[in-house]
């Protein structure tokens, strides 16, 4: 890990976090002092427990504190996960043996283990999910409660499905516990970032191209499913993507974008940029590490640091910023639309999507008017920011 | 246990860190893994975009790899200050966490070896029986103990706003019209927005208005070190304004009579615009857990005409209560929107 810069994504805690409190019926315990709680709790919106240890537990033991959270969540049903934080993950203890009892999924992912892609993997893993070959349908993968739009996502990816007549496995990670370990034999996806891993994986939804191979794989590998609707939805809804940045081109030059995200929305963001509006793509930064072996044909760098996001910012200038609010204020001057966390920068109540046909509209519809606004501000003089 | 334990009184490391990123020009080094920075990172500067003043927090993390946890992190931590100080900030604040605090890195001895600007270590391991509020007062004693001497001068010092509070900035704006009221202006927000050498400031203040009384600690440190009394807490609920200005006057050898009455009659100008309230059903939801926040809420709704009742309507209370009139106001219009939505 790089030495003196200010973090931008979060630990592996809490992408074990992000992971397990997906699952209904899982009672999810942080064992970690109260700093280490908060965040996750406030991050993912969802039901957390604490063992908020303090100072004679990490010198005496912490295996009291732990059993006391467990036997106060005991009585509520379902089955508790404890996430170890990285004070417990030194100190040694053997939590597995002080937990014999009871079916306690124990999760080690301390912080300083990874990042929050890390813990999401490693939490899965401890989650052990099956294939049930008799389950009928498909498994939506790749979300996680961090992510804003994971929602939306699943509505969408869930919409296309039923268009096509194909039953919806299990949703991974936003589902019932118990679904984990029924999962259908085939799989697509919502974001690679946070891939399952389980089942045969058909593809992905971020992108009009991706959905159309994916639904040609549906229909090929699930008998009786008819994805035409889905094409023809695609095909109409395209064709009003193309037009509305054709009508764009016929006024402006298209944007230069630099783009900040998650290996998987950045690539999304890049390629819908450069098909549609023929986008000057100068800089993809990844606030994750990029699977092994994935090609890209832009200049792409993993970028976590805050200081080497401003340091890129700076030198490509671009004019259009994809990204968080942490990109937003070091280009004052340039378009912004926001596609992970934080995004503090306006109220957001509807259940957005970047996945499927209406993940597409939505995107580029913000990138759209977010260009045109600042075209139209610029022709104000004395707008504030331009 | 130390006695004032509490586990979920949050993160002293957050606590530290809402207190000393206001300064400036300083710059803060969080000694631990990567997470515990982004994650009070993220919410410093969530709550800074909140309230409307979008500045990046200067926060740097020594990134403490699983090989520094086994190994010792002092290193990392030597050579993330020599570059921090070679960009000449006003200050670097040295900030703990729980696992350096585990490992038993010694961050004073690293730290004594810099010279060139000032190197402010704060204790801020969060299971070590700390708090958030604990974390806010270290860090304000840790400044404060940096302020020499001053010249009298005949302001007010406002000690340790809650820089993650959503009204911040309003209960400032009422705080500072109140005092205005009786002739008095701010000489230092400690620490909200200042540089470095404004800290030297610190001592010329005729009375130091802490934010609520678990600040004491911290004003009766500055009242043995710089000779200034200090006013307990902001004014709360409805009744707070008129006794905020009376405990100041007096303080300040000041004659408040006037100031007193005309704010005494702006509460009871605000009681009756919601006036239409009374006789209504309310129950709080959530129940504040502060008993001063149940005080000023239940006075309010008393003094409004409002009933107590199992099947009333649920109306919001703030955790923290209300500030002044204005607060007050806010609370209200809440209130009434509830009632009657």
């Amino acid at each position: 890990m790089p030495e003196c810069g200010t973090p931008l994504w979060p630990c592996a805690m809490t992408g074990a976090a992000a992971c397990l409190a997906g699952f209904e019926g899982i009672h999810v315990v942080i064992h970690g002092s109260s700093g280490c709680y908060y965040y996750p709790s406030t991050l993912l919106n969802a039901p957390l427990y604490g063992t908020f240890i303090l100072e004679n537990e990490v010198v005496f033991g912490s295996d009291r504190r732990l059993k006391e959270v467990i036997g106060d969540l005991s009585g509520k049903g379902g089955r508790i996960a404890v996430i170890t934080t990285c004070v417990p993950a030194v100190m040694g203890e053997d939590l597995s043996a002080i937990l014999p009892e009871n079916d306690i999924l124990l999760v080690d992912s301390p912080g300083f283990c990874g990042e929050l892609e890390t813990g999401y993997r490693v939490a899965l893993a401890a989650l052990s999910p099956k294939t049930d070959p008799d389950r009928k349908g498909v498994n939506i993968d790749g979300v996680s409660l961090s992510d804003p739009f994971y929602r939306g996502n699943i509505a969408e990816v869930t919409r296309l499905l039923r268009m096509a007549g194909v039953p919806v496995g299990t949703v991974f990670c936003r589902d019932w516990a118990e679904m984990a370990a029924h999962a259908t034999p085939l799989t697509i996806g919502t974001n690679a970032d946070f891939a399952s891993g389980v089942g045969k994986f058909l593809g992905g939804t971020l992108g009009i191209p991706a959905i159309r191979a994916t639904f040609e794989q549906l229909e090929s590998g699930i008998p009786g499913t008819d994805a035409s609707q889905v094409f023809d939805e695609l095909d109409a809804q395209e064709e009003r993507v193309i037009g509305a940045c054709d009508r764009f081109l016929r006024r402006h030059t298209p944007p230069s974008v630099a783009i900040f995200a998650g290996a998987a929305y950045a690539e999304y963001a890049a390629e819908t940029l450069k098909n549609y509006l023929d986008a000057e793509i100068r800089f993809v930064g990844t606030r994750n590490d990029p699977p092994a072996g994935r090609k890209t044909r832009y200049r792409q760098e993993k970028a976590n640091d805050f200081g080497l996001v401003a340091d890129r910012l700076q030198k490509t200038a671009p004019d259009l910023v994809i990204g968080s609010a942490f990109e937003q204020p070091l280009c004052p001057d340039a378009a912004f639309v926001g596609l992970i966390p934080p995004l503090q920068d306006r109220v957001r109540l509807t259940h957005a999507a970047l996945a499927g046909t209406g993940g597409t509209l939505r995107f580029m519809e913000e990138i759209l008017n977010t260009c045109m606004d600042r075209e139209k501000a610029k022709k104000v003089p004395g707008t504030p920011g331009v | 246990m130390p006695a004032s334990s509490c586990r979920t009184a949050g993160c002293t490391l957050t606590g530290a860190l809402s207190v000393v990123t206001q300064v400036t020009d300083g710059v803060t080094v969080v000694h631990g893994p990567g997470g515990c920075t982004h994650h009070n990172f993220s919410l410093l500067y969530a709550t800074a975009i909140d309230n409307g003043r979008p500045v990046i927090p200067s926060l740097v993390s020594t990134n403490l790899s699983e090989t520094d946890v086994v190994f010792g992190g002092e290193e990392a931590l030597g050579r993330v200050l020599e570059r921090v100080m070679a960009k000449r900030p006003g200050a670097v604040f040295v900030l703990s966490t729980c696992i350096v605090e585990t490992i038993g890195d010694d961050i004073e001895k690293v730290c004594r070896a810099r010279q060139g600007c000032p190197v402010i270590v704060v204790p801020t391991a969060g299971f070590l029986g700390g708090s958030f509020q604990a974390g806010v007062n270290n860090a304000l004693l840790a400044l404060a103990a940096t302020a020499g001497p001053a010249d009298p001068g005949c302001g007010v010092n406002v000690i340790g706003e809650k820089n993650l509070e959503y009204e911040v900035e309003e209960n400032y704006a009422e705080v500072s019209r109140l005092l205005s009221m009786l002739g008095l202006s701010v000489n230092l927000r400690f620490v909200r927005n200042i540089a470095t050498r404004e800290i030297g400031l610190l001592g010329a203040a005729r009375l130091n208005v802490l934010r609520d009384p678990s600040l004491v600690p911290v004003g009766e440190y500055l009242r043995s070190r710089f000779g200034t009394p200090y006013t307990p807490g902001f004014p709360i609920g409805i009744s707070g304004n008129s006794a905020f200005l009376a405990a100041v006057a007096q303080a300040c050898g000041i004659d408040g009579t006037d100031a007193v009455r005309r704010e005494r009659a702006r509460e009871m100008e605000l009681l009756e615009e919601f006036r239409d309230l009374a006789g209504s059903g309310v129950l709080f939801s959530p129940i504040p857990p502060d008993p001063e926040g149940r005080i000023a809420a239940r006075d309010l709704a008393r003094k409004v005409g409002l009933r107590f009742s199992d099947e009333g309507c649920p109306v919001p209370v703030p955790v923290i209560p209300p500030v002044g009139l204005a607060g007050t106001e806010r609370l209200l219009h809440r209130w009434r929107r509830a009632i009657f939505a």
